[in-house]
């Protein structure tokens, strides 16, 4: 094995495979080009996002279609204040409890919460996500599997009592379902504690931080005080796909 | 040490060897898969030439591909293609009432056809697969059986579209505060009773129906009032739990009453939720009607949907 | 420890014999809590109501399992042991080596407590939380140091080809863990993506296409490329190919992630761009399948006797068929119907059970009777588990594909009216007798993995029983 033996692929081929630091540095760079190409731009590319998007904004115009894609949030306004259609708006202090149940049941490895622009999802589950709709949600919960049907829109589809029992006992409601049942979340409390410490984390996110006042984070303790954690989860899914109004006609998407 | 030869095959290796005997031949790759690579190489410029592929972050947008494809634009020929299989059903179903569809056996069949996963994957949940109703063990039935004759709001087809547009709440007040224990233990038997049949064995009973606000609901006759969706209390249906305790606890905490231990009875309002369009409320309303506790309208077709006659006890 | 006449060397090779069996018990374990998932969507009664073990939370366990603990010791085990002999030298450090065994295995025992009790950040293959998330990286970059420090005090000229694929996934895997776990904490045991929406989720796929594509493809690629050569006593088929596939793989297979989200909100520009690469990647894919498959040529007819060699050829088989799915998956059409559905879990176990677990299989066999200088103790039942193996892959993998195919025509299929013809609920009890297949599947699959343990185990004991008796020290 001396240096002089016959290269059968390249002299550099050769080099880099007789130099462990030549073999990191050409792998360590190889596998670095298609992160920066591929994501890098997604963080500051207007047409990314539905609300900063100048496609959609047009698309808006033409039809017009004036309902706000982000709520615009007056000074002295609470977060009860917002109706639905008023716009993507950060979670409230039960929505956002409900979130942390959500996920740490895991509902979203059987539950997708992205609703593609196909014509048999429009008609199942209401019209396509856009991406703005989610620009709050830290971690996205687009889910990468249908066990059950999508939520993205589920707020507002049945009453709070349907999604207490059918939480708690699927099949009681729904006979064919295998979801498990979580009738034990009525058992636990909401902590009032730990939702106003969420609510700071989200505030302090370095991309798209919820913008929550101060008073948003001191009334939350009052607004979850005796909840329980099933109360919690409906609010999340009763809040869930209702926060824009969608112009037909309008391509949300571009 | 340079290039070795191969007892098996006669080939030649590198002459590098690792672990005693670990080496690789020389042998050239297989020509398809030369030819693969190249084809694939070109293949990936061709594809990001086509579909939008490129961010061009000095324009702060992206190359939107020579094939002029999009999501949105795919979706929209894909649902062209549905719209135009409805189009000739759905332009007709615009101006028709729901019962002047149910007179059009073509239109009736289309409904049918909608309906199915309409109603299956909106209504389902709370009324059971072709609305034979949802029961718990625990607190009985969910929401009216749909495919039954009894109808808290009125059968008729204007009624069941009235109730899906603007969804239900029906209230009853709780009686825990204005009747006695012994009052609701009696009025309960009353109702049981009269659901057999046999009313007047229970005097006392019937005597606090009789005097409290119970009337006001669901009439002396207790046959209920469809204009405010108060239960027949004198047929064998229970909206909830028929049992006695049962129908304590409805009697005690009522129905909507805001009391924490209240029934809840809940029908969501379709429309103004945005979940269905006006068309798909029609198609819902005929489909339920079809279910077969339909009754008829008087005058039958012709009536525009918002004008159709306020419900009249019809049973 | 080791001899070999040219170079004598002393390898550390204790460290590799603890890491192999315990990738054993993981694979026990991981395939068991497979079973048990699978059979709660075939018989819900199984989640008892009890919080620990609903499926929400015992699905992410297994994940974990068969990828950190089982696949993560198989790549310790495999990557320690190659690097040594292929390098001519013992480890860089062999307490290093200690340190990440003990720290895996802290990792894992800590999986294995956190996720059932719902402590998790909620991203797939991501889920331990950040103390966790340290620990691994810390871990992972002792043994990636250390790797790499191997491979640079080797005796060898060249760095063997096996070597290069480890490096490119311990690289690409340190990248992708602390670029996609960026979280900030609420307490110990909860913390938030620093990223939201869009960006979160193509940074998520990033990461879990290429936790995919280096530490379950380029790492046991790089297993392949010892074992195989070894099992069948030939050399590597092509040399140019290794290099052509090695480097196209490496620059290729980062592109992919963005095909876990067509069609979704994130911009269709991103979505093709890891769509045309996927789809190109069936060549480098093969070349690798070629490479393994061709150098057997010359030792079919040993595959009557050589059970170690079936395990490989049938995982190169199944490569080969998961990484030409995986790209024909990536078509948008064909993605439209499959995404959500569970093709998307017969194409993760075609390449899971049918490559990952089979090719770690063949070359844990190999690696047991050479760290213990012994036979196994049953030939006959490495046989018995190599057709458990595969009637069990392949049961689990047609049940999938088929329903998930059905679940995908149900859920887009509309009548001759324009109307939807299935509700969402039927295309759920229609799953039903495939989830209870699978779950059939899954069950003959686990019986091999434990006959596998009780195989190495009573291997592992015949070989301390006759040393104990010899009077010559057998690490000579
Ligand atoms: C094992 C998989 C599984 C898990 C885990 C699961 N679900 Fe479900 N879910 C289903 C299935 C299947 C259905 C459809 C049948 C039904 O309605 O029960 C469903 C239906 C639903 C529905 C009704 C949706 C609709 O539009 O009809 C909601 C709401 C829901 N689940 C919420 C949740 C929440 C919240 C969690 C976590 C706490 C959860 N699910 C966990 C499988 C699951
Ligand atoms: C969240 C549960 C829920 C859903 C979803 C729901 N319903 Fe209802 N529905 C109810 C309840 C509860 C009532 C009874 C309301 C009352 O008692 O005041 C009711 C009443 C009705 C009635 C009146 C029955 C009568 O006896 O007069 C009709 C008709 C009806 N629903 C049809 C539908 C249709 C069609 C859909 C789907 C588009 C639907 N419902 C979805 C809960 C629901
Ligand atoms: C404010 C009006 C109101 C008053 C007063 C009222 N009810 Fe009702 N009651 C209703 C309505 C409305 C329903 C049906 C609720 C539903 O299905 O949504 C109902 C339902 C019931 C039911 C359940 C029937 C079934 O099928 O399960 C019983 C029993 C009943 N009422 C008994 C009584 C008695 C006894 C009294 C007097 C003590 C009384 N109600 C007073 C409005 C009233
Ligand atoms: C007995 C063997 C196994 C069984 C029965 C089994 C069963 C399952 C089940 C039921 C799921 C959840 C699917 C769903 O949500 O619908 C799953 C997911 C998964 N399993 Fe397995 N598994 C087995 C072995 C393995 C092995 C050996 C590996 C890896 C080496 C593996 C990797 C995965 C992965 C990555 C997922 C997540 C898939 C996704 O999110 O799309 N499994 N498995
Ligand atoms: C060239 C090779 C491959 C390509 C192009 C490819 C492509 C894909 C595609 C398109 C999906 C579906 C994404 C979706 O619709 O959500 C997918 C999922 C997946 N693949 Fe592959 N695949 C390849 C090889 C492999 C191999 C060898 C494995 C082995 C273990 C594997 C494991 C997985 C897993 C775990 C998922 C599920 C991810 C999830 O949780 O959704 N893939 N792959
Ligand atoms: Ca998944
Ligand atoms: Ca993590
Ligand atoms: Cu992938």
């Amino acid at each position: 094995m001396s240096d002089h033996d016959k290269i059968y692929s390249t002299k550099l081929q050769d080099k880099i495979e007789r130099s462990t630091v030549l073999l990191f540095i050409f792998v360590a760079v190889a596998v670095a080009v298609a992160g920066i190409v591929e994501i890098v731009p997604l963080f500051y590319l207007d047409t990314t996002m539905t609300h900063l998007s100048p496609n959609v904004k047009a698309s808006q115009k033409s039809a017009g279609d004036t309902a706000p894609i982000v709520w615009d949030r007056k000074a002295g306004q609470t977060l009860d204040d917002w109706k639905p259609g008023d716009g993507v708006r950060p979670y409230k202090p039960l929505e956002l409890a409900g979130r942390s149940i959500y996920i740490r049941e895991g509902c979203y490895l059987c539950h997708s919460q992205m609703i593609r622009p196909f014509r048999d999802e429009k008609d199942r589950y209401g019209h396509y996500s856009v991406s703005s709709e989610s620009m709050y949600d830290h971690p996205f919960q687009w889910g990468s599997k249908r066990t059950g049907p999508d939520l993205a829109r589920v707020g507002g589809k049945y009453s709070d009592e349907w999604q207490r029992r059918h939480l708690g006992h699927p099949r009681d409601v729904v006979p064919e379902s295998v979801m498990p049942n979580f009738f034990w979340l009525d058992n636990a409390k909401v902590d009032a504690g730990n939702v106003a410490d969420t609510m700071k984390v989200m505030r302090k996110m370095p991309f798209y931080p919820a913008p929550y006042t101060d008073a948003d984070i001191a009334s939350a303790k009052a607004e979850v005080d005796g909840k329980t954690e099933m109360d919690a989860v409906i609010a999340y899914l009763q809040g869930l796909g209702n926060h824009i109004k969608f112009t037909e006609g309008v391509n949300y998407r571009d | 040490m340079s290039e070795k030869h191969d007892e098996v095959s006669g080939a030649t290796t590198t002459g590098h060897v690792w672990d005693e005997d670990l080496a690789d031949f020389t042998n050239q790759p297989p020509r398809w898969w030369m030819l693969g690579l190249a084809a694939s190489a070109i293949w990936v410029v061709v594809y990001w030439l086509y579909y939008p592929s490129v961010p061009l972050p000095a324009a702060n947008s992206y190359f939107k591909g020579v094939g002029n494809w999009s999501a949105i634009r795919e979706m929209e020929a894909d649902t062209g293609e549905v719209d135009a299989v409805r189009g000739k059903y759905e332009n007709k179903l615009k101006d028709l009432t729901p019962a002047a569809i149910l007179a059009d056996n073509d239109l009736t069949e289309y409904v049918k056809r909608s309906g199915k996963v309409l109603f299956g994957d909106n209504c389902a949940g709370c009324h059971g697969t072709n609305g034979v109703g949802v029961k718990s063990k625990k607190d009985g039935l969910f929401a009216p059986v749909l495919n039954d004759d009894d109808w808290l709001y009125g059968g008729k087809i204007s009624d069941i579209h009235t109730t899906i547009t603007g969804g239900r709440q029906g209230m009853m007040v709780a009686h825990h505060d204005t009747l006695s224990e012994q009052q609701i233990d009696d009025v309960a038997k009353y109702v049981i009773a009269l659901s057999e049949g046999r009313g007047d064995s229970e005097a006392a009973g019937k005597a606090v129906f009789m005097s409290s606000d119970c009337v006001g609901c669901h009439g002396a006759d207790a046959k209920g009032m469809q204009a405010m969706g108060s239960a027949n209390l004198t047929d064998k249906i229970w909206r909830f739990d028929g049992s006695l305790e049962g129908v304590k606890r409805t009697i005690a905490y009522g129905v909507n009453s805001g009391d924490p231990k209240a029934r809840i009875a809940i029908m969501p309002n379709f429309k103004e939720a945005g979940k269905l369009s006006e068309s798909d409320i029609k198609k819902l309303a005929v489909y339920v009607y079809k279910f077969g506790g339909g009754q008829a309208e008087t005058p039958p077709a012709a009536v525009p949907a918002e004008t159709a006659a306020p419900a009249k006890a019809a049973k | 420890m080791e001899t070999s006449p040219a170079i004598p060397v002393k390898y550390d090779m204790e460290v590799v014999r603890w890491f192999t069996i315990m990738a054993v018990v993981y694979l026990v374990v991981g395939t068991l809590i497979g079973v048990y998932v699978a059979s709660e969507l075939a018989w819900p009664f199984l989640n008892f109501d009890l919080s620990y073990i609903t499926f929400g939370r015992l699905r992410p366990l297994h994940t974990n399992a068969v990828i950190f603990a089982f696949g993560g010791c198989t790549l310790m085990s495999t990557g320690y042991y190659i690097v040594q002999r292929t390098g001519a030298t013992k480890l860089w450090s062999n307490g290093l080596a200690w340190f990440t065994f003990w720290g895996w295995n802290l990792i894992i025992i800590l999986a294995v407590i956190t996720l059932p009790l719902g402590i998790t950040q909620g991203k797939e293959y991501a889920e331990l939380e950040w103390p966790i998330d340290i620990m691994i990286a810390i871990v992972w970059l002792a043994f990636g140091f250390n790797h790499i420090m191997t491979v640079s005090i080797r005796k060898t000229s060249h760095i063997y080809v096996s070597n290069w694929f480890t490096m490119s996934m311990i690289v690409m895997i340190t990248y992708l863990h602390v670029v996609n776990s960026m979280a900030i904490p609420v307490s110990l045991t909860q913390s938030f993506s620093i990223y939201s929406g869009v960006q979160d989720a193509m940074i998520q796929w990033w990461w879990g296409h290429n936790a995919v594509g280096f530490y379950l493809t380029a790492g046991f690629l790089g297993i392949m490329y010892y074992f195989v050569p070894k099992q069948a006593n030939r050399p590597v088929f092509s040399y140019r190919l290794s290099v052509l596939h090695f480097w196209s793989l490496t620059f290729g297979y980062v592109w992919l992630g963005a095909h876990h989200l067509q069609y979704t909100a994130l911009p269709d520009w991103t979505g093709s761009l890891g769509a045309a690469i996927s789809l190109a990647m069936i060549i480098p894919s093969w070349g690798g399948a070629m490479n393994g498959m061709m150098t057997l040529s010359g030792a079919w007819d040993r595959l009557r006797t050589d059970y170690i060699l079936r395990f490989l050829v049938v995982s190169l088989a199944f490569y080969a068929m998961s990484t030409f799915e995986g790209p024909v998956m990536s078509i948008k059409t064909v993605n439209a119907l499959s995404h959500y559905t569970d093709w998307t879990i017969g194409h993760v176990h075609s390449g899971a059970l049918g490559w990952v677990a089979m090719v770690s299989m063949g070359a844990i066999y190999h690696m047991v009777k050479k760290l213990w200088k012994t036979e196994m103790y049953s030939d006959s039942l490495v046989n018995v588990h190599f057709w458990l193996a595969t009637i069990g892959a392949v049961v689990y993998v047609v049940a999938m594909w088929v329903s998930g195919i059905m679940q995908g025509l149900m859920w887009r299929d509309y009548d001759e009216y324009g109307a939807l013809t299935y509700t969402f609920v039927e295309s759920v009890s229609a799953m039903h007798p495939y989830y209870a297949m699978r779950a059939i599947g899954g069950i003959i699959y686990n019986l091999g993995a434990w006959i596998m343990l009780y195989n190495v185990v009573m291997t592992v004991r015949q070989a301390s029983a006759s040393r104990s008796a010899s009077p010559v020290p057998a690490n000579a």
